[in-house]
């Protein structure tokens, strides 16, 4: 049997099947297992001289760097985005702290606007107030003759009574 | 899996000796088929290119027949003709050795009248005796795809020999 016989691989029963009846087809006729042939003195020069050209070419190849040359060369560069990491970590954190006070402050402001918003408003209301109980004082004002003193205003008497007025000139006799 | 320079992809030194007499007309068989200029040439780079590698091969007669094809290909880039496959196998005068010999005129005839991709199938299945993942492995596609195609190839096969139109299971 021969070493490139399908059979040696393990060939798929179905496989071999497919083979012999596709050769039917081509009238190729089953195939015969021949006994290897011995190699020729050509063959066998020519493939000692193909593997000495390999080892040739496998010793004189530009060799790819190996994974230790590559780590070593790739340290300073990983030092350097160690470094900027390092770095940049920091300044993050340097600017959450600045926002986190900038947070912090802008709610203190806030609440100092608020208190002084409602005091003012408070003062605008009662500023209200006053300039209400004028009007309404001057309202009750319009009408009257302005008089340059004071004037106590007294309820009259439902009646006249006697002694409430003073004859100032005798009665006329008849 | 690395390969020791004293160790051949075949194993010892006696087996690569006798696969390389197998192997190598029929890669040079192979190349001419593509239409290389230099067959021989190219067999022989790609047995130097199997054992220049340092790690193993799994399939070395897949990736032989691989390098053959493609080195072929390469050879004939200028010439714009990738899509040609095999298709000296219709051609006597350019193909010859030992396959020749096996496949008379009809049989030329038939595989001639298969589409290209399916003949290529066909052709590493049946002539040279290939298994289905080592095709697959050699034309860098999955092994149902050669499946398909062998399947497909042997289905214009029974329509040539019955062109009358009977019918027939695509099995």
């Amino acid at each position: 049997m021969s070493w490139s016989d399908p059979a040696r691989r393990f060939e798929p029963a179905e496989d071999v099947q497919l083979r012999a009846e596709l050769r039917d087809l081509l009238g190729l006729g089953p195939t015969v297992a021949s006994a290897p042939a011995a190699p020729s003195a050509e063959l066998a020069t020519l493939a000692n001289d193909l593997r000495r050209e390999a080892l040739r070419r496998r010793r004189t190849e530009r060799k790819r760097p190996s994974w230790g040359l590559l780590a070593a060369a790739a340290l300073p560069l990983l030092a350097v985005l160690a470094g900027l990491g390092t770095w940049g970590f920091q300044q993050k954190h340097r600017a959450d702290d600045l926002a986190l006070q900038t947070q912090r402050q802008e709610q203190e402001l806030t609440r100092m606007a608020a208190t002084h918003a409602i005091e003012v408003a408070r003062e605008r209301q009662a500023k209200e107030e006053v300039q209400q109980q004028l009007q309404l004082a001057s309202r009750q004002g319009v009408g009257r003759k302005t008089e340059p003193y004071l004037v106590i205003p007294v309820e009259k008497p439902l009646k006249f009574q006697g002694e409430d007025y003073q004859r100032v000139k005798a009665k006329p006799q008849q | 899996m690395e390969q020791s320079p004293q160790e051949t992809p075949f194993g010892s030194e006696e087996a690569f000796h006798g696969a390389f007499a197998e192997l190598y007309p029929r890669l040079v068989s192979y190349a001419r088929r593509y239409g290389a200029t230099f067959p021989e040439d190219i067999a022989q780079e790609a047995f130097v290119i199997l054992m220049q590698r340092e790690v193993r091969v799994e399939h070395p007669t897949a990736f032989l027949y691989g390098t053959v094809r493609t080195l072929s290909l390469t050879e004939r880039r200028p010439m714009k003709n990738q899509n040609l496959s095999l298709e000296a196998v219709a051609e006597p005068g350019l193909a010859g050795g030992a396959d020749d010999q096996v496949l008379n005129q009809e049989v030329r005839e038939r595989m001639r009248l298969l589409s290209p991709t399916f003949r290529e199938a066909l052709w590493l299945f049946v002539v040279e005796g290939l298994s289905i993942r080592e095709i697959a492995d050699i034309l860098g596609i999955p092994e149902a795809t050669v499946k398909t195609r062998i399947h497909r190839a042997k289905a214009q096969l029974k329509d040539q020999l019955n062109p009358t139109g009977g019918v027939h299971v695509l099995v």
